[in-house]
């Protein structure tokens, strides 16, 4: 492996494209399915009987003791086993680009670091089942009657999941341990096929499980009164929530997974033994965080879509997420966002000492970091807190006078966007830094783009302060799309200009392996922030379900059936956070291991052998 | 020499001046765009109509 320039990995547009393709065909896959079993359903009468019992509703005594809490139990279970999909699910969507970019460019390097990465994700797989089997083992005997009721209502759809497992396994390990029989030719085209259908099986499975999460959320397909099920899987499945959580789910599963491996390469590359190891692992740490920072980017859109949703869902539920006592929950969303984007941006800014041409642009980092720390300071600002009556007297009401505005969500809608455009900013910065552009154009495309930057901020500004502030509530709420679209615009036009202006681009010498240890830190926090993150968010998404099991149809009657305190579920959270990165830490020693070979034992040093010849 | 310079640098604010008035126009319309696809119509000063 030769430390020089020749890594590049800048393949944005590709990965996108494909993810989102990879996502059509698995909504059409699920769509068909369902469809199928629409059909069967509808002719079968005793099935069509069943569905009309109303939904269970268990007294407390009906619900298994077995000692300790079963909601905690269940929820570090099911969590674990929701760490450990999102790592299987999402390892394999990047790896198939990588490895379609090895393809194309005949550059083995891809094709090597791409099935590197194959290996942590195989080692997870198991430990995923494992999980998955106990959660299924403990819901079914700490929940009875609502998996009994769950069954009624997704039916035989359960099987064709355990079938979609067979062949997610299956098609697994054919693509890890095929991949060098079919590395060349042809046979590179079976591989990369086998790819995008262990893709498909895989993002399919996402999407069927995601249906049982949102029909608990917003069930669908049943009887308000009653909840009984008089609807077909299609309707059960369908529900207002289902594809914003498929789409925020699969965006943020390829960002954690990006997170994952981006650590096993800092793991890797601070435990480097010579120059060609460094190279190759810096470079390896530099893909996972552009994965893992650009899947990372339109996440709060999703995001948004899907908090939305449920406000029209159900304005109680989203009220209660963010204007109720879960919406100190998202105060620490926000520092731990602050911290992914932080460590983000600052592994790119110390990435920047590989090139020598980087010097041009170190001028604006100081920047970039002041609006960032600026938008961390407003986005943790909360809008009121508990005051004792000297303190109000003191305040002169229940805001505080200055602050009180930065709490409520135009203020924090104008700190997200920036921190967005900020750290693009870097990305582009950082493409940037080892070239030289030529085209003609250059002062017209640089002036664009820097007029695109500036007029974007001020628009979001504008629109944060004008609309959030001085009109109504309506036109607030609105204002905030064109706060996305504003960045969407930096984005795309920030890519598409920059493609154009690199044609015929001088490239500068890169050394690969020339960055800080310190650099290799901010790539463990990343999978820190965003174990911690989707443990504390997927909390906070299921808790507005209050004392449901499904909402507003069968309701949990089991000692468990309260919001926990903000102490025991950052407990909670915590715990499970620790957890997982204590079985990642197992993984990446596992794949190390399998990576050894030991030397044969020299006679001289061993004392049996050298004795037996004497 | 220095009429050179004077060229260069009025030709520089010029383009600076366009890149800046195209982005702005840009803007404007996509406000203007977004909003009322919400069915939220905005005056021509970018004050809410409704």
């Amino acid at each position: 492996m030769r430390s020089d320039s020749r890594y590049p990995s800048q393949r944005a547009g590709r990965f996108l494209l494909l993810a989102l393709m990879v996502l059509v065909i698995d909504l059409s896959l699920a769509q068909a399915t369902a469809a199928e079993q629409l059909t069967a359903g509808a002719e079968n009468v005793e099935v069509a009987a069943a569905s009309l019992l109303p939904a269970p509703n268990p007294q407390r005594a009906d619900y298994p003791n077995i000692g300790v809490s079963s909601r905690n139990l269940v929820w570090i279970i099911a969590q674990m086993h929701l760490f450990f999909g999102a790592l299987v699910l999402a390892v394999p969507i990047f790896v198939l680009v990588i490895e379609i970019i090895g393809f194309r460019t005949s550059d083995d390097r891809y094709d090597d670091m791409a099935h590197e990465f194959m290996k942590i994700s195989l080692t997870a797989y198991a430990i995923t089942a494992l999980f998955g089997g106990t959660l299924a083992l403990s819901l079914f005997l700490l929940y009875p009657h609502l998996m009994t009721y769950l069954m009624r209502a997704f039916g035989s759809q359960v099987l064709v999941y355990a079938a979609l497992f067979f062949l997610e396994s299956m098609l697994l390990y054919i693509y890890y341990y095929g991949w060098n029989a079919l590395r060349y030719g042809n046979r590179k085209w079976l591989h990369l096929t086998l790819g995008l259908l262990l893709n498909a099986v895989g993002t399919t499975l996402l999407v069927v499980a995601n249906s049982w999460t949102t029909f608990m959320m917003a069930p669908s397909g049943v009887d308000p009164a009653t909840g009984a099920v008089i609807g077909n899987i299609w309707e059960v499945m369908k529900g207002p929530l289902w594809n914003p959580l498929n789409l925020h789910r699969f965006i943020a599963n390829v960002a954690f997974g990006g997170a994952v491996v981006g650590a096993y390469a800092a793991f890797k590359f601070l435990s480097a033994k010579n120059p060609e190891e460094k190279a190759h692992y810096d470079w390896m740490g530099y893909s996972s965080n552009f994965i893992s920072i650009l899947a990372f980017l339109p996440l709060p859109f999703a995001g948004y879509w899907l908090m939305a949703e449920i406000y029209a869902y159900s304005q109680q539920m989203g009220i209660l997420a963010m204007g109720g006592i879960l919406a100190w929950l998202f105060v620490i969303q926000a520092v731990l966002i602050c911290t992914i984007l932080l460590a983000g941006n600052y592994y790119l800014w110390t990435g920047m000492g590989r090139s020598e041409g980087a010097e041009r642009y170190r001028w604006a980092i100081k920047y970039i970091a002041t609006v960032l720390i600026l938008g961390f300071l407003v986005w943790v600002t909360p809008h009121n807190i508990i005051y004792t009556a000297a303190e109000i007297t003191r305040l002169g009401g229940g805001n505080h006078p200055v602050l009180g505005p930065l709490g409520i969500m135009p203020a924090k809608n104008i700190a997200v966007f920036l921190m967005l455009i900020c750290t693009f900013l870097s990305f582009q910065l950082y493409r940037r830094a080892d070239k030289v552009i030529t085209v003609s154009w250059q002062n017209w495309g640089n002036a664009l783009m820097a007029s695109i930057y500036a007029v974007a901020i001020a628009n979001i500004i504008f629109a944060g302060v004008y609309y959030g502030y001085f009109t109504n509530t309506v036109y607030k709420v609105g204002s905030s799309v064109i706060q996305v679209m504003s960045t969407v615009f930096v984005i795309v036009s920030g890519v598409v200009l920059d493609t154009l202006m690199f044609k015929g681009a001088k490239t500068l010498h890169v050394t690969w392996g020339k960055v800080s240890s310190r650099s290799q830190y901010a790539l463990f926090a990343l999978p820190i922030a965003f174990t911690w993150l989707m443990a504390l968010m997927g909390y906070v998404r299921t808790s507005i379900r209050t004392h449901w099991h499904v909402y507003t149809v069968m309701p949990d009657n089991s000692p468990d059936n309260f919001i926990p305190t903000l102490q025991t579920v950052g407990n909670m959270v915590t715990l499970a956070t620790l957890l997982f990165l204590s079985f990642l830490l197992f993984i990446f020693w596992i794949a190390n291991l399998s990576g050894t070979r030991q030397l044969p034992i020299a006679a001289d040093n061993n004392p049996a052998l050298a004795g037996g010849k004497a | 020499m220095g009429s050179r310079t004077d060229v260069g640098k009025s030709r520089r604010v010029m383009t600076w001046a366009i890149a800046i008035s195209i982005t702005l126009a840009a803007f404007y319309l996509l406000d203007q765009t977004v909003m009322s696809m919400q069915g939220l119509p905005l005056n021509w000063d970018l004050s809410p109509a409704q």
